[in-house]
């Protein structure tokens, strides 16, 4: 995550006919969503938003439905346009480019997949999936070998003569990402590309877009309603509600340092097993012994990295009646015990 | 407003809360409201319960209460018995005037006192009954508003004086004019036109008098009149004339003729009574409320313009503007005069611009022709291998069998080389309705403003009866085959325009979004998503058009178009019902094969 490939700063959208009118109340004299409604009949979608992407990185955008993460990816290639704010793809500002460089960022860097798959019905999925190369111009002999390419990346070779309306609904959904791969674009936007599937298809096809994306590298935001799937997919995780981007960290800062209640209702349900490291849970040392008396090093520890989750934990701690020492190059710098463990599964650990 | 925290989840939800109490929606009388809407949820409340205002004033009740299904009806229940009874007061004196002379007036008398009965019966029953109905309904229709009103607060509630004065007002213009009109007699058809006319020439009279006032002008006019009298009276005592006296004397009885016209004129005027004008202005027709001089009478023609041709160019042609002398003293209302106008204006036009209209004649009669030579001088044997192989591709075995004997019934009957002519009719009036209806529907469908013009156009297009088409043609294009085709265009058009763009329209707002996520340019996005998605439904415009075509095919007959329709235009001149006949089965074969022939390469269409 060395660059920034993805930059948005202070993105606001309003909503209505008088929306300018609206904005520029906001901005003098800060008035709130629910003002903005009564005085210029104006919706805020999208309240304030910053966040940045690194190459390579999957950004998760999380939220209930009208949250306003749809409204949000939609800024990024400017299928919106902010009503105030500033979007930048590497290092490009989108908001300033002529529709000629805005059609070339869209057909060339940024790849996009809807929740309903929005395929071309007249087309075949070879020509669905060319698409994007056919906009730009290129020949048709080129298109179809770069359609069966990106149909082979998805698993669905030998589909290429069918119609859309003749797959189900998690192999269109395939062709859909196909389509956005097909241009080699650097960006992904994915906008709750499995929220229509059902549940085991839904599983299936994060785990196979979690093994392409290891390879394929592409930048991605992510958006869902579902937060397991955020954990699952997101390196980090951004919460939105009401427009607003609540938190934004890892699946683990999120789960073990929620920002409000909201974001800890969210959360509550979750398993902490593969997402709490010992890190998180670990006491000093000095405050172990002070309590429970010295540590006999002479005896079989069993010994944990301060990454391992807590399912590791778990896994040592029932082998021996001794806590879990944690060490980092054989530098001893935290003990779990079972008191310890059993607080850090539930939550209740000052952590 | 309050939130409502659910128990688990994490969403959040603002509730408002709002009084819905039966206090708060009837404002006053709650004590009587409250039990009653009890009862009527328990399904205790008796059929004939009665709310007593209700019963004995309902317009009141209604607008008080906010009630206006009950205020409405009662208005008109009591309107309808107002009505009846003022039949009974306006055939009592008629009766009493028949039974004078009661031998040779019993028809008439047995009329007027059946209805007078009947009338009078009518009002009681409907007084008293629909003061019943209304008096049992209120308390029902009342909790009904106030279940409305708990889900929607915007509902009538509570009581309200300003309401009742809205209602009044409301009675006050609807009752009063009708009722006095139930009275009335029909006024002579002739009598409105007389008044305004008398008025008319008794101003233009008062102006050339300097009289004040009719009365006056009276007075002046009758003056004159005896002194013309007077004048005659000398003449006639003496006992030879001289012809200059002849003269005198015929000039003296020709000037009282015509005073005394006017003079019946005005005193027609001045007896007029306030009644008759009111009359005049509010019981029957709508008045003529203004008369208009008529526009000037103008011919425009082209002809050759002699200058230019001895300057040498040779067929040079120039507008020549005919003004023709009004007739005198002729005024007209406002509907003559916009039709003259009208008319006027199209003459102009077709005179100024006669280059452009012979031009688009000789088009579309070039192309006609072309069609006609394509259909009728092709061996039938191939035209009707041509419609059997269509219909064998597309539409499968049954249709094939129904066109193949289709075409036995024209070919058997000899009407082959006729329906081909109504075929190639279609087939360039289709042409144009493609060519310019597609465009337009594409605009239709990518522009607000251009939809917010077309659309009524095209409802209007749609509503005007096939026959005035016609004469717009004939106006601009004279009687022959191209006018029949502009004609049969403009009727067959709109479906093709309104089915492109409802088809362009249909297209999903997010398969739309996706093109636009992957590149396309609003030209791609025309013409790689949204025409090609709309296919079905052009399709399905087009075949509509083939048929409106075919329907004014016929029609248009009567302007000149040739083939079937015109076999029945002349049968029905003739009242020859036979022939008639079997021309009309052979134009419903023709539409039923082309629609079958259509259907068949839509559905394959569809399929891909």
């Amino acid at each position: 995550m060395t660059d920034t490939v993805v930059e948005l700063e202070h993105v606001w959208k309003v909503f209505g006919n008088r929306a300018p009118e609206a904005m520029e109340a906001i901005r003098k004299e800060g008035i709130g969503k629910a003002e903005v409604l009564s005085r210029y009949q104006a919706v805020v979608g999208v309240k304030d938003a910053s966040f940045s992407v690194g190459r390579g990185e999957i950004f998760c955008l999380m939220g209930l439905s009208g949250s306003g993460k749809s409204t949000l990816v939609r800024h990024i290639n400017r299928l919106i346009e902010p009503s105030a704010g500033k979007i930048r793809i590497m290092g490009e500002d989108v908001g300033a480019m002529k529709p000629e460089a805005l059609r070339a960022l869209r057909a060339d860097k940024i790849g996009m997949v809807f929740q309903n798959m929005a395929l071309l019905p007249h087309r075949s999925v070879r020509d669905n999936i060319g698409f994007s190369l056919e906009l730009k111009g290129m020949d048709g002999y080129n298109r179809a070998k770069l359609a069966d390419k990106a149909l082979e990346t998805v698993s669905l070779h030998g589909y290429g003569d069918r119609l859309p309306a003749e797959l189900s609904g998690g192999m269109q959904q395939r062709v859909g990402l196909a389509r956005a791969l097909a241009a080699d674009p650097e960006i992904l936007l994915m906008d709750e590309p499995f929220s229509a599937l059902d549940p085991l298809i839904r599983r299936n096809l994060q785990d196979e877009f979690l093994g392409l994306s290891t390879h394929l590298k592409k930048t991605t935001i992510f958006i869902t309603h579902d937060l397991d799937e955020a954990i699952r997919m997101g390196d980090r995780i951004g919460i939105m509600k009401d427009g607003e981007i609540v938190q934004i960290g890892t699946a683990e800062d999120i789960v073990t340092a929620p920002a409000d209640d909201y974001v800890a209702d969210f959360v509550a349900g979750i398993s902490r097993l593969k997402l709490v490291s010992a890190a998180k849970i670990m006491i000093d040392p000095e405050e172990y012994q002070a309590k429970h008396g010295p540590i006999d090093l002479s005896r079989e520890h069993p010994t944990a990295a301060p990454t391992e989750d807590l399912d590791t934990i778990v896994g040592l701690s029932t082998g021996s009646e001794l806590p879990v020492l944690v060490k980092d190059a054989d530098a001893l710098i935290g003990v779990i015990n079972k008191d310890r463990l059993l607080q850090g599964l539930q939550g209740s650990a000052d952590v | 407003m309050s939130a409502v925290q659910p128990s688990s989840g994490a969403e959040r939800r603002d509730v408002t809360e709002r009084d819905v109490s039966v206090e708060t929606f009837v404002g006053t009388g709650e004590t009587y409201y409250a039990p009653v809407f009890e009862k009527f949820q328990k399904g205790e409340l008796p059929q004939w319960h009665q709310n007593l205002l209700a019963l004995i004033a309902p317009w009141f009740w209604g607008a008080y209460r906010g009630q206006w299904l009950l205020f409405w009806l009662s208005v008109a229940l009591d309107l309808l018995a107002l009505v009846c009874l003022m039949q009974v007061f306006k055939y009592t004196p008629l009766l009493e005037i028949a039974q004078q002379d009661a031998a040779s007036n019993q028809t008439l008398i047995a009329r007027y006192s059946n209805w007078i009965t009947q009338f009078g019966w009518a009002a009681l029953l409907l007084f008293i009954g629909g003061r019943l109905w209304l008096g049992s309904r209120a308390n029902r229709w009342y909790f009904n508003q106030y279940s409305k009103w708990r889900i929607n607060s915007s509902v009538a509630h509570a009581v309200s004086w300003p309401r009742v004065v809205t209602g009044a007002v409301i009675m006050a213009i609807v009752m009063p004019l009708t009722t006095y009109r139930a009275t009335q007699v029909r006024t002579d058809e002739r009598a409105c036109f007389n008044q305004m006319r008398s008025g008319e020439v008794t101003r233009t009279l008062m102006a050339s008098y300097g009289a004040l006032n009719a009365g006056a002008l009276l007075g002046d006019m009758q003056a004159k009149n005896s002194d013309l009298l007077a004048r005659m009276e000398a003449l006639a005592t003496k006992e030879s004339l001289t012809s200059d006296e002849k003269s005198e004397r015929a000039a003296l009885r020709k000037e009282s003729r015509s005073l005394g016209r006017d003079i019946k004129q005005v005193e027609a005027n001045v007896a007029l009574t306030g009644q008759a004008k009111f009359d005049c202005f509010f019981v029957d027709d709508f008045p003529t409320l203004v008369r208009l001089d008529p526009p000037e009478d103008v011919t425009y023609r082209r002809v050759p313009d002699e200058a230019a041709i001895a300057a040498g160019n040779e067929g040079a042609t120039m507008l020549v503007r005919q003004v023709k002398d009004a007739v005198e003293g002729r005024r007209v209302n406002v509907f003559t005069y916009s039709a003259e106008s009208i008319d006027m204006s199209i003459n102009y036009l077709r005179a100024q611009f006669a280059g452009a209209f012979d031009a688009m004649t000789a088009a579309l009669r070039q192309s006609l022709i072309k069609v006609e030579v394509a259909f009728m001088q092709t061996p039938w044997a191939v035209v009707a291998f041509l419609f059997i192989v269509l219909s064998w591709k597309f539409a499968g075995r049954g249709t094939t069998i129904f066109v193949a004997s289709s075409l036995g019934f024209l070919a058997l009957f000899e009407l082959w080389q006729v329906a081909m002519q109504t075929m190639a009719l279609v087939v360039v009036s289709t042409g144009v309705c493609i060519f310019i209806g597609l465009p337009i529907g594409i605009w239709m469908a990518k522009n607000k403003v251009a939809r917010w013009i077309t659309e009524p156009i095209l409802d209007i297009m749609q509503t005007i009866p096939s026959l005035s088409y016609l004469v717009p043609a004939v106006a601009f294009f004279g009687i022959s085959q191209p006018p029949a085709v502009l004609a049969t265009v403009i009727f067959a058009m709109p479906p093709m325009i309104k089915l492109t763009a409802l088809g362009i329209l249909q297209v999903p707002e997010s398969t739309k979004e996706a093109a636009l996520a992957f590149g396309a340019s609003d030209r791609q996005l025309l013409t790689k998503v949204e025409l090609p998605m709309a296919v079905p439904s052009i399709m399905a415009g087009l075949n509509q058009t083939i048929m409106l075509a075919l329907s004014m095919a016929t029609i248009s007959a009567f302007i000149g178009a040739e083939g079937l329709g015109a076999i029945v235009t002349a049968s029905l001149g003739d009242a020859q019902a036979g022939k008639g006949l079997l021309a009309g089965i052979a134009i419903a074969l023709v539409a039923m094969m082309i629609d079958r022939i259509l259907k068949g390469i839509r559905n394959s269409f569809s399929l891909i």
